[in-house]
This record gives structure tokens, sequence and C-alpha cells, in this order.
């Protein structure tokens, strides 16, 4: 599939937590470090915050992939977000992959906000791994072209 | 198996009781094998009570249904308790639900029902279709017997035994006041063959398996409704503000509201398969909450509906909960 869509740009729908992914993706911004644009950012203000729907709605109005990322465990700014986020998420991808959906295209992160490095990675690891499965054709709305 | 005297003796002693104000139970059905729910409010009405393989509903779900109307003026709510017949499986619903503090556990009258094992009517109807006069099913070591038109017929216990009481790991009711008959042993077990089989399969041809059974949905919502667990007075499914899936019935607004049905019940889900024996276009409904049964199971070691002290599984986390797929 990698090769049928070589030229495949995918839209990847990325929650960040206010106090680490988003100053992480921020920094990796001021420091210049160049990472692939397919990544459009929401902020959320912490990634408990992140209601396990949001992937589902994410997936139907045509996100190729979803990311979470949040602080490491233990330095969450309320103490303990992440913590619930990481038993949800765990079970939420696990339950898409059931019904079929490609893990690679529901992934989460730890960035903490000195982390501008490890940004770019994440970043290029999901695009990676979502462009390998192709573009999502599974239960999108669908779309009226006018 | 329950006396039928000895379940309305009691029962008739629980309702003669000042503090009671309602008693759910089951009642033969107007036609059929079937039975159905019954509400009895005063002695005299005890004498419809029944207890045979055909009482499948899961009655729990009434106490959290009961609409809790404003009180007028100058009268007081009736907080008298309610009693309700539970087997093993609808005990678990009032566990989890009073574990996620629904209602005190004073608020309601257990009377527990050992269960070996209730029918699943779509075979019942498959082998004996067509039957409109009352009939009547009991088991007897391992064969049910039906009796309907002067007839009787004996089945061995398989063929009609429900799958979820295939899988059933509490026969015996977890939370009881009165235990109507001698407790049960566990006998059977989950293995989640069929779960662990599909998990096995390709993303496309797990995709091509749903997609088949999601395009079937109607969207009657009645495996919500019939859930005990789904009592939430505002439901996400019927929100406008945030409208998180349409009104229409097309694939990706059933997928969503199949996804966002059973993630809510993560954790929760008691395994009565009530939401698979409404669904009227049979969507195997049990297979996405036995997923989520499973996953439960294996990674926190948490199993809904069994400790009514222990903190609901997605408001309490460990430290050391699994991440490795966290980049």
């Amino acid at each position: 599939m990698a090769e049928k869509n070589s030229d495949f740009e995918p839209n990847i729908v990325a929650f960040l937590c206010n106090w680490c992914s988003y100053a992480g993706a921020d920094l990796a911004g001021t420091s210049r470090i160049q990472y692939p644009p397919n990544v459009r950012v929401i902020r959320v203000m912490c990634s408990g915050r992140v209601n396990p729907l949001f992937v589902m709605n994410a997936l139907q109005q045509g996100a190729d992939g979803v990311l979470i990322s949040g602080c490491h465990p233990g330095d969450c700014h309320y103490m303990q977000g992440n913590y619930y986020a990481r038993r949800r998420f765990m079970l939420m991808r696990n339950f898409l992959e059931y019904l079929g959906v490609e893990p690679e295209r529901v992934r989460m992160s730890w960035v903490s906000a000195s982390e501008g490095a490890k940004w770019k990675e994440v970043i290029e690891e999901v695009v990676n791994g979502v462009k390998s499965v192709g573009p999502m054709n599974k239960f999108q709305r669908r779309q009226l072209n006018w | 198996m329950v006396e039928v005297e000895k379940l309305r003796e009691i029962a008739r002693e629980v309702i003669s009781r000042d503090d009671v104000r309602q008693l759910i139970g089951y009642r033969q059905g107007t036609y059929g094998f079937r039975a159905r729910p019954a509400f009895i409010t005063s002695p005299e009405e005890v004498d419809q009570l029944i207890f045979s393989p055909a009482c499948v509903n899961n009655l729990a779900t009434y106490l959290t249904l009961e609409e809790k109307l404003p009180v007028p003026r100058g009268q007081e709510p009736d907080l008298r308790k309610v009693a309700v017949m539970v087997k093993g499986c609808d005990s678990r619903a009032l566990v989890q639900q009073m574990e996620e503090k629904a209602y005190e556990r004073d608020r309601i009258v257990v009377l527990g029902i050992p269960c070996t094992g209730v029918v699943d009517m779509d075979k019942v109807e498959e082998r004996f279709p067509n039957v409109l006069s009352r009939g009547e099913i009991a088991l007897e070591g391992d064969k049910f017997i039906l009796s309907f038109d002067g007839r009787r017929e004996e089945v061995p216990k398989e063929e009609l035994l429900a799958d979820k009481c295939k899988r059933c790991r509490y026969p015996t009711p977890l939370v009881y006041d009165q235990l109507l008959d001698q407790e049960v042993a566990r006998f059977a077990d989950d293995d989640y063959s069929d779960i662990v089989e599909l998990e096995k399969r390709s993303a496309e041809e797990k995709w091509a398996y749903w997609e088949e059974k999601f395009s079937r949905c109607i969207r009657c919502y009645s495996c919500r409704n019939v859930c005990p667990m789904c009592y939430c007075e505002d439901c996400v499914l019927d929100r406008l503000n945030p409208q998180w899936m349409r009104r229409s019935v097309d694939l990706s607004e059933n997928t969503a509201y199949h996804i966002a049905r059973a993630y809510h019940l993560a954790g929760r889900c008691i395994q009565c398969g009530e939401c698979q024996r409404v669904c009227p276009v049979e969507i195997p409904l049990m297979e996405l909450n036995r997923k989520f049964y499973k996953d439960v199971e294996e990674l926190y070691d948490y199993e809904p509906g069994t400790d009514a002290e222990a903190p609901p599984l997605l408001a309490t986390f460990k430290v050391d909960d699994r991440e490795d797929f966290i980049l």
C-alpha cells in the first residue's frame, strides 16, 4: 500500500497538552527543527481532557491519524491527568484495532516541554506509520463535493 | 431450580413490608414461551410471579430506568425500597450500579435466584416456530422440558442455552438479601476464543466483518435502552451541543454510535447479554463488549460488577499501567 500511495500526504490531528507537548512543539518551532507538516495541532489543557470520542470524531471527519500527546508520567501539571488518559487510550486503541482501524492511526506520546527534538521524531514516526497504511477509508463521513 | 411456591411466599413477605414500595419479578408472557417483567405493588398480585429458564430479562435495568419526577409542593417523595429478583448476571449489574453510586444499597431489596442457565428465545423459536398458546419451559437435569399445546418436548440443555450462560462465571448472585435456592457452583467460563479469533484477522478482514454488521443497524437504540449500565440522564447520543453523532442512519454514524456505546461500557459491562438479545438486526454486540471485558481483565486485572467497594476502572489508575504503545 505504501507504493500505491507514495504521494499520499496524511492529515493528522494532534491533541497536545498545554503544559508539556504544546510547549515541546513550540520549542521545536523556535529551534527551527524541520518536521513533516501533516499535523494539525489542537491545544488542550491536559491529555486527560481528551475524550476518547474525539478520536472517533476526528477519524469520522476525515483525519487519517490521531495523535494524543501529554506530559511524561509524574510530570502532569494536574498531577494525574495523563495517567487517566493512558488507560483510556490503551482501551480505545485496542478497540479500534479490533474494529479494523490500523493501530498506526491512533498514537499517543509523552513529549515534555524541553523535548523539541523528540517531537520531531514522534511526528516522523506517526506520519510514516499513517503513510504506510494509506488513507482512512473506513467510516469517515461522506463528503459533499459541490 | 427455584420452587414457585417458595418464590411467591418470600415475595409476599417482602411486598407486605411497610418499607417496600414495589417488587420487580417475572410473570408469564402473553404468548409462546416468553416471560415478561412483573411490577408488583400489592400482596394479591404475587401469584403472578414465576421463575423459569424463560426469564431472560435483566430486571436491574428498571431500577435506574424509573423516572424521577419532581414532587409537588407539600408532598414527600416515596423513599420506600424497591425489591428486585435477580439472576447471577443481573446481580452484577446491581453491584456495578452501586459501585458507580447510582443508588445506595439500602434503597433496594435483592431476591437472589441461583441460576442454572436461561434459554435463548431465538433458538427456541427456531426449533418450535409459531407457538402462540402459552408454553412453559423447565430445566430437569441437563434437559429443557418444553410443554405446550398438550405436547411435551425434551431438548438437551446445550441446544437451547443462551450463549451468555455458556460463558457465565457467576451463576449465584453476588449480592442478595434473600437467596431463593441453593447456591449453584460455577459451571462455565469464558475463554474468549471467538474474540481472539477475530483479533487475529487482518485489518481489512476485521473491517469487512464489522462494516457488514454496522451497516445493518437501524439505530433503534434498543441496546442502549435495555442496558442496565446505560442510565445517564443526559446521554451522549441525545446531545445536540455538541452533537457527537448525527441522527442519519449511515455507515459512518452507525460506526460512531457503536464505538461510543461500547466504549461507554468499557470496564462497566457485566455480560448480561441484553443488548444482543434485543437487537432486531442481530448485530453481535457482545463481541464488542467482550473485547473490552477481555482487555480490562488482561490489562488491569479488573472485573466489572464483582466488587461494589472498588473504584470504577476509568476513574482510577496505577502508576505502572502498561504503556508500551506510547511513543
